[in-house]
């Protein structure tokens, strides 16, 4: 049971980014996540956190982990 | 019959483009198959994500748009939301009850071929990322 909320809160949220991503693709007025992450991207006090979180996802994913 | 010189250009980055690709998959194959919390695979990765964010940035383009206050709000309502919800099943046990998103993503990266692709899609984003 609690595996399943634990799921059910993670597909929550997903369905609520999809709702407002999909409804930034409709309406020019609002901003996609991809706007959103490339114009923090494009912003030099959180340009180079995201860059440097980017490499920790790919060592955290690739590097350290035990695969069976 | 003699062929453009535009379409002879064409054909070369074409060829270029198509072996970049070859070398680019060929390394993201032998990097998610060496052996895990070892140097030599955090080299490969760091590394490799680091010449992606390199090409990039070489590549920027500089057209981000102004944000708004409500798009702000939203998106990091969402985000806060997903590290909240994140963090909670981060802090309990046992990690099958309480999955994180990384014990997830670990579950679907189980293969090799997913692992690679996965690589692949996370080299791409490195790029993107740098290119803003």
């Amino acid at each position: 049971m609690t595996r399943d909320l634990t799921l059910a809160g993670y597909a929550v949220i997903a369905l609520a980014v999809l709702a407002y991503q999909v409804s930034a693709w409709r309406r020019r007025d609002r901003v996609t996540f991809g706007q959103f992450v490339a114009t923090l991207a494009a912003w030099p006090p959180t340009r180079w956190p995201l860059l440097a979180g980017w490499l920790w996802l790919g060592w955290h994913l690739f590097v350290r982990v035990h695969w069976r | 019959m003699r062929r453009q010189p535009s379409a002879r250009l064409s054909q070369v980055r074409d060829v270029k483009l198509l072996a970049v690709a070859a070398v680019v998959l060929a390394y993201a194959w032998w990097a998610t198959q060496l052996r895990p919390f070892a140097a030599t695979t955090g080299a490969a990765v760091v590394g490799a994500g680091a010449a992606a964010m390199a090409f990039g940035a070489h590549h920027r383009r500089r057209s981000a748009r102004r944000l708004g206050v409500v798009d702000v709000a939203v998106w990091a309502t969402l985000l806060g939301a997903l590290a909240a919800w994140q963090v909670a099943a981060y802090l309990q046990h046992p990690r099958s009850d309480h999955p994180t998103l990384s014990s997830l993503a670990n579950a679907l990266l189980d293969t090799h071929p997913a692992r690679a692709l996965a690589f692949l899609v996370w080299l791409a984003g490195a790029a993107r990322l740098a290119r803003a």
